[in-house]
């Protein structure tokens, strides 16, 4: 997967070896993105950076306009969610379990009368607490060894690949059930714990094989000949071109944390009450589904949305960074 | 007496197998005496040993293949004499046990009164680890075969039994306890075949039993398929082809799965369908009194709920929590709010007593919380109730129950519902001593008496006195009541016991429980016993 996504040079890809294929394939599909403005002309003049040739792309891309602003209307109820929902989530009535939308309770109640437009906003702040911080403990985790196994590369290069192994063979929800029914504590932490456990191997992977091949080329080895340290090829030389499949990959997988969370939760054993999460409240209504179909369809609609952002978030990410996949 | 009775901890709506005899009322219809029915279920914990069965999945079945002594009614509960021709005493400490003639395993053997010897000195032996082994421990030399206190055993067989001959034998207690024989319909006191101990592997893979059914083939996890035994000596003979019970591990895909004419009886319906289930089924939907009481138990070997004032916490506790509206939305109605800590099918003279527990039952936010702050707060502020979350709804009743709670004493967080992934694991913690705080405790009834409400449960080291609760007074009124040869007089002692469990909120009662069943079109005369277990015999077919 590293491979085919890493594209090691696009300064270099831009002027001079890049001519042929990017050129025709961008002609073919997006001609828009050639247009005859200050920066267009004259690149072979001033190689412009991977990044800012990505963002350039984004700033472009409807996909990643919409999936962004959802991601952001998310984060900022995440952060302030009482901004829109002033009541308590924990704030249930039993008399009226299973109502209908009514004035002040847009969205119904659920079967133990808790307002389900106040549980669903509050959601939110699980799913991306979780979301992100399993993104960046994977990420940091993964990449970091990841990269010092394929930068040093021999015996602890096999140790680590092993263990990827190992751990890309065990089933992530029957690896849940194991490990997290075992835990009793209410907050995130278990849950990013289990998320971080089994999802660095990924990384690590897709880290190594954007080393290896950042490592071998000409740039690098001269750095070295001229007496480089370790940490200053890592850093300076190696890791600014290895990161970018590390960034999409996390960026994706953001998405599906999201979903596992949710999906622990509806099994059980991921948050537990009285935390406030989509799964909980999916797994909670989805017996009363019949009768208050409303308490099951707004978690579920939030939290594919949501999941959705992410993803499409990922994707428009992988192509801005990696033109040669369009 | 220190003997305790078990009961089975009901998993959840479904109830223990005695279910019970009643004999032909000849009624006719277009019913297919040979036609089999489909039922949902759940896997045994053991294997069918009978004394070795106390829960509720294995216990169905072992009611349908053997028949003991007594039976209890399917209509009321009364122990009635199924293999019993007569069981005399003089005493209430000696009785004379006499057989009816006729009877024999569905392999041909007699059987006979070394048939009951015999198995409940198998189910005693403290070699064979036999999970109800208590139920023979106020027979004379029980403390021999089966030493309580870690000793070993110094005799295979109870002293206290003799066979006099082929039909008779005779049994002596170690004290007086006049409801003995009424207690003989449990499935601990079944008769044994040869063939259960001459060949004992072959007989648990495929029992052999003297009751209207055979097991016919087992898979765990999947299946089991029993069929009319057409030999069957007794009264009740069964009046389909057989049974197959599948194995559901959630009510709530049994019961879509009998909507889809896949399954022909449910006997648990979700919390969540019973708003449908009239609109789904119909008639073809039961909801019956059941001898079953939903508590919530508590730690007393832990000392924030064992200290001076904690009685007023629990109480406190008890008057926050709104049964009314819970069982009105939760489970609409299908329970009944408690008020004492027996069960409303014992009756008036068995010793149900409405109101028992007065205000400690009623939902009085102000003075619960109150009581809380005068009992010394929660202990650490907050209070959890832990629950198996596998079975029944009790996820849904646990969390309402914590909210009615939060919602009394103005604290959103003051109680947290903690589930517990499955019932068996549940009952692992419970009895390793694990619970720091309140946990789920639901009785079910072993035989319909005020007994088995109390002293099983409270009395002290009784063998599900879970929460470890002690109390001299109520265990010298339960020694006295058992040894009581008037019944009423028993009854009186009884709720006296009952009076002290009150005044201590030993257990926080919640509601009585309902059974409830529906089934599919092909079914007719369904109706469930008092222990709440469909009268499978009774199911015809067509």
């Amino acid at each position: 997967m590293s491979d085919r996504h890493y594209e090691p040079e696009p300064a270099l890809a831009a002027t001079a070896v890049g001519g042929t294929v990017d050129l025709g394939v961008e002609e073919a599909e997006t001609p828009k993105k050639r247009p005859a403005g200050p920066d267009g002309p004259a690149p072979q003049d001033r190689p412009r950076s991977l990044w800012s040739d990505a963002w350039r792309d984004l700033r472009r891309n409807p996909v990643f306009i919409v999936s962004g602003l959802v991601i952001l209307f998310l984060v900022l109820i995440a952060l302030w969610p009482s901004a829109i929902a002033s009541r308590s989530p924990l704030d249930c009535d039993l008399s009226k379990a299973q109502e209908g939308s009514q004035a002040g309770h847009p969205f119904g109640f659920d079967g133990q009368g808790c307002d389900v437009y106040t549980r669903t906003v509050h959601g939110a702040r699980t799913s991306v607490a979780v979301g992100v911080l399993a993104t960046l403990g994977v990420a940091v985790l993964g990449s970091v060894l990841g990269a010092l196994a394929g930068f040093f590369g021999g015996i602890w290069d096999s140790i680590l690949s092993r263990i990827t192994d190992v751990f890309f063979a065990i089933p992530v929800v029957l690896g849940g059930l194991v490990l997290l029914s075992v835990i009793t504590s209410d907050t995130v932490w278990p849950v990013i714990g289990f998320i971080v456990l089994l999802g660095w191997p990924q990384l690590s992977r897709i880290a190594r094989g954007a080393v290896i091949t950042a490592k071998q080329h000409d740039y690098v080895q001269a750095a070295r000949a001229l007496g480089a340290s370790n940490s200053r090829l890592m850093l300076r030389h190696i890791a600014p071109n290895a990161v970018a499949p590390v960034i999409v990959v996390a960026t994706i997988s953001l998405g599906t944390y999201i979903a596992l969370e949710a999906t622990l939760s509806y099994l059980g054993v991921g948050l537990k009450p009285p935390s406030v999460s989509w799964g909980i409240d999916i797994s909670a209504a989805s017996p009363y589904v019949r009768n208050a179909p409303h308490a099951l369809l707004w978690p579920s609609g939030a939290l594919a949305i949501t999941v959705l952002a992410f993803i499409m978030l990922g994707d428009a990410v992988r192509d801005a960074l990696d033109p040669k996949l369009r | 007496m220190r003997g305790a009775m078990h009961a089975r901890w009901a998993a959840c709506a479904v109830a223990v197998a005695l279910a019970a005899t009643a004999c032909g009322s000849g009624d006719s219809g277009s019913s297919d005496a040979g036609a089999v029915l489909s039922a949902s279920w759940g896997d045994p914990q053991k294997p069918l040993e009978p004394a070795n069965t106390n829960e509720v999945q294995g216990g169905k079945v072992l009611d349908m293949i053997f028949r003991g002594l007594k039976r209890y009614d399917p209509e009321t509960g009364e122990a009635k004499d199924m293999l019993a021709e007569k069981i005399e005493t003089s005493d209430s400490q000696t009785f004379t046990i006499t057989i009816k003639d006729g009877w024999t395993f569905s392999d041909g053997e007699k059987v006979t009164a070394r048939s009951f010897v015999d198995a409940w000195n198998y189910g005693a032996s403290l070699k064979n680890h036999q999970r109800n082994s208590y139920f023979f421990r106020y027979i004379e030399g029980y403390d021999k075969v089966h030493p309580e206190d870690g000793g070993k055993q110094s005799a295979d067989t109870l002293s206290g039994l003799e066979v006099v001959d082929d039909r008779t034998f005779t049994v002596e207690l170690t004290q007086k306890f006049s409801s003995f024989p009424d207690t003989l319909g449990y499935n601990a006191f079944a008769p044994l075949p040869r063939a259960f101990f001459d060949d004992h592997d072959a007989w648990v893979k495929k029992p052999i039993g003297n009751g209207p059914y055979l097991v016919d083939s087992y898979t765990r996890g999947s299946q089991m398929d029993l069929r009319t035994w057409a030999d069957y000596p007794g009264p009740d003979t069964a009046r389909n082809g057989g049974v197959d019970l599948k194995v559901y591990t959630d009510n709530n895909t049994a019961y879509t799965d009998l909507m889809a004419g896949n399954l022909d009886l449910v006997d648990d319906v979700p919390a969540a369908q019973l708003k449908n289930v009239r609109n789904d089924l119909g008639d073809r939907y039961l909801n019956s009194p059941a001898g079953i009481l939903q508590t919530l138990a508590f730690p007393y070997y832990d000392d924030a709920w064992n200290k001076p004032g904690a009685e007023k916490v629990r109480k406190g506790l008890s008057m926050a929590i709104d049964r009314k509206q819970i069982t009105d939305t939760i489970f609409h109605k299908t329970r009944t709010p408690a008020t004492d800590w027996t069960s409303p099918v014992l009756g008036e003279d068995g010793g149900f007593r409405d109101g028992l527990c007065g205000e400690s039952c009623a939902y009085k936010p102000d003075k619960a919380k109150k009581l809380i702050e005068e009992g010394g707060g929660l202990p650490g502020g907050r209070v959890t109730i832990t629950f198996n979350a596998d079975t029944g709804s009790h996820r849904e009743w646990v969390n309402a129950v914590c909210n009615s709670i939060n919602n009394a004493l103005d604290d959103e967080r003051a109680c947290t519902a903690n589930p517990v992934g499955t019932f068996a694991d549940f009952r692992n913690r419970i009895t390793g001593h694990k619970m720091s705080g309140p946990f789920r405790a639901g009785w079910q009834m072993d035989y319909p008496l005020i007994q088995n409400f109390l002293q099983p449960l409270y009395y002290t080291n009784a063998s599900s006195n879970d929460g470890k609760w002690s109390d001299k007074e109520f265990d010298g009124l339960v020694d006295r009541a058992n040894q009581e040869t008037d019944t009423a007089k028993a009854v009186a002692l009884f709720q006296q016991a009952q009076e002290v469990v009150r005044d201590h909120m030993a257990a926080i009662p919640l509601w009585y429980q309902n059974g409830s069943a529906g089934w599919s079109e092909r079914l007719s005369a369904v109706k469930l016993n008092p222990f709440s277990v469909p009268v499978y015999e009774q199911i015809k077919v067509s």
